[in-house]
């Protein structure tokens, strides 16, 4: 039996044939079952640009007012279940739920093609009270490189506190870190973060990358 | 002045700066390899470390976040309230003599300051005998807090206490409260908010105290011990004591107050058995057992209201599937996990609902008129004993009943259906004795 590392009860994890088929260790969900069904992972049924979940396959309205060519995948829905998730293990910085979702990104990982992997970073005062980076807090082991710090001058409120309108209009709170040009230069980089809300984030961190001499940069994010 | 009053027997890791009187200490500590916190008194995990070195708490993390980081401030509890006259008791009923004799023996052992059980029969009236021993308490200018392991019976019992005890100042406290924590004589809260207090209360009122969680968390017994002066003393109310309790009471280290009686006189309704072999295989074909079937039937159709308790959650869809197709509407589902909890209850007892298909949660702290209640599976292991004598205890609650009926249907006589029967029949030879009358 194992423990459920959000609801705490034990469950016996499911093993199926294909399961066996592989002939390797078999994987330790750390979630169980009604655990694991509280999230929604997204179809192939999305926006081509954020990763939105859709009926279709089109371009959604949110990124036709962007007219620009980023290029976002993500996992889950951000819906009831996955803010519950959110809000305990980010907002309540319960650090041990990221067992939770390592896999699912593990795998989200290997359907992407890129040469460097840079999360989005938190600030120093996030740093000392949260105590993780939500973002590398899911990774196991794949390299990364934090090519990317938050401004020392950059005092902001949290994103999630704001409206879409004064997300939309918050100034560049990413600068490149001494040398990241050397990693960049001609490389695919593929950012990670937590949410793709507007898509601000994400763009004002892409476009430091491309400052850093980067080749093309998409990005990977847990919900949208 | 500035008001220091939020730190009063509290435990907070938000310091009030300039107060006098305010003492700290670390919220995590290390004792010899490992680490405690230090206001659930639970050890951490060795796997429970922050990137940037802190160590969290994770068992009280519903209640904020603690770490190494943290410290915890507390002023000591110093009783600042009103005089209040006649304790603040605005209640105008009255008891009967049966459960006058038992709030005055309840009083007395307050007053002793002994740790007491009052042992009362569901439907005894177990709230309003703790009413003469509470005023009395609050008179003598005494902190209170009236707290139980159930959010149900918290939020059933705080309007009472409200309507009941008008002259007091009372503040409710839960998970997920919407009113902020403020400094008052008379808390109502879950015992997990216990954790947060630190000797503030001269005596302590556990309503449920059988009830899960608190029956099986070690952390919940010491929180309840650390909230409570040195001095002071707590009150179990319950319908069902544990082994524990039963066993303590035999050694004479608590003093107990009997009540085997409804306060209307008539007796708990019999744990009917109806044996019904593989139900779980015939719910797993779409069918129910033909006699529970028949059985709701006949209550729809006589428009009693009627509960449906079943062992899992994911029992309650599949069973109101096979109603839905026998033709019988107007009912919903309740579970733990429903954001629409309270509002259901609420409809169901305002009869804008005509049944219940529900699980454990509503075993205790609810009274509906005229209910009727079935158990399907009631050998389920999640229906122990004293959660089956507390679903009887749903029936025939007001004077006004009559004719409810408590039917358990099972695949075996299981030794817990067997052993509620028992204390069902117990408790009537008993109440028996004092004149009371079958229902
Ligand atoms: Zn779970
Ligand atoms: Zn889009
Ligand atoms: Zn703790």
């Amino acid at each position: 039996m194992l423990t459920c590392v959000w609801c705490g009860r034990s469950f016996a994890p499911a093993i199926t044939v294909t399961m066996i088929w592989q002939w390797r260790p078999l994987p330790q969900p750390a979630l169980c079952a009604t655990c694991h069904d509280r999230l929604t992972p997204i179809s192939p049924q999305h926006c081509p640009q954020c990763g939105r979940q859709q009926t279709t396959v089109e371009v959604c309205r949110d990124c036709r007012r962007w007219h620009d060519n980023l290029r976002n995948r993500a996992v889950y829905r951000y819906d009831a279940g996955m803010k519950a998730y959110m809000q305990q293990y980010k907002f309540q910085g319960d650090y041990r739920l990221r067992l939770g979702l390592q896999e699912a990104l593990r795998l989200a990982l290997e359907q992407v093609d890129y040469d460097i992997l840079v999360p989005i970073p938190i600030d120093e005062r996030t740093w000392q009270t949260r105590g993780f980076n939500q973002v590398t807090g899911w990774l196991t082991g794949q390299p990364f490189q934090q090519a990317l710090a938050v401004t020392a001058t950059h005092k902001d409120r949290p994103q999630s506190a704001k409206t879409r309108q004064e997300r939309l209009l918050t100034p560049q709170p990413f600068e490149l870190v001494a040398g990241a040009s050397d990693l960049l230069a001609n490389r695919r980089v593929l950012l990670l973060d937590d949410v793709y809300t507007t898509g601000r984030t994400l763009r004002h961190a892409a476009q430091q990358i491309y400052l850093g001499g980067a080749k093309a940069v998409t990005s990977l994010t847990l919900a949208r | 002045m500035t008001d220091f009053s939020e730190l009063f027997g509290r435990r907070s890791p938000v310091p009030l700066p300039g107060a006098p009187e305010m003492v700290t200490s670390k919220a995590v500590t290390a004792i010899g390899q490992r680490w405690q916190c230090q206001r659930c008194r639970q050890w951490i995990a060795a796997t429970d470390r922050l990137p940037n070195g802190d160590w969290y708490c994770r068992t009280c993390l519903q209640l904020g976040r603690l770490t190494s980081r943290d410290r915890l401030y507390t002023i000591p509890e110093p009783n600042r309230f009103a005089r209040l006259v006649m304790g603040g008791l605005t209640w105008h009923g009255r008891l009967s003599a049966r459960q006058m004799q038992a709030a005055q023996a309840v009083q007395k052992h307050a007053l002793a300051g002994q740790r007491q059980l009052l042992w009362a029969v569901t439907g005894a009236g177990k709230t309003e005998i703790v009413y003469p021993a509470l005023a009395d308490a609050l008179a003598r200018g005494w902190r209170v807090a009236w707290v139980s392991p159930r959010i149900d019976v918290c939020l059933e019992l705080a309007p009472r206490l409200q309507r009941d005890f008008g002259g007091v100042e009372q503040c409710v406290l839960y998970g997920g409260q919407p009113v902020p924590y403020h400094y008052c004589q008379l808390t109502i809260c879950t015992t997990h908010q216990l954790l947060r207090f630190d000797q503030a209360f001269d005596w302590i009122i556990v309503d449920e105290v059988d009830a899960f969680p608190l029956a099986t968390s070690p952390m919940l017994q010491v929180a309840i011990d650390r909230a409570q002066k040195t001095q002071g003393s707590c009150l179990y109310l319950t319908a069902t004591p544990g082994e524990r309790l039963q066993r303590e009471i035999r050694q004479g280290k608590l003093a107990v107050t009997y009540l085997p009686l409804r306060y209307h006189g008539y007796l708990l309704p019999p744990l009917q058995l109806k044996i019904s072999w593989r139900w779980r295989q015939q719910l797993g074909r779409g069918r129910l057992p033909a006699g529970l079937q028949r059985q709701l039937r006949l209550w729809w159709t006589a428009r009693r209201p009627f509960l449906v308790f079943v062992p899992h959650v994911a029992d309650l869809p599949v069973v109101m599937a096979v109603l839905m197709k026998a033709g019988l509407s107007g009912g919903t589902t309740v579970h733990a996990a429903d954001p629409e909890r309270q509002a259901k209850v609420q409809a169901f007892r305002a009869g804008n609902y005509r049944f219940l298909l529900t699980t454990t949660i509503l075993e205790r702290g609810v009274t509906f008129p005229k209910v009727a209640v079935a158990i399907l599976g009631a050998d389920d292991p999640v229906f122990s004993t004293a959660a089956l004598v507390q679903i009887a205890g749903r029936v025939g609650r007001l004077a006004t009943d009559s004719g409810g009926q408590v039917l358990a249907y099972c695949h075996s006589n299981a030794r817990t259906v067997q052993r509620a029967r028992n204390m069902i029949t117990r408790l009537n030879r008993q109440g028996r004795r004092q004149g009371g009358r079958p229902c």
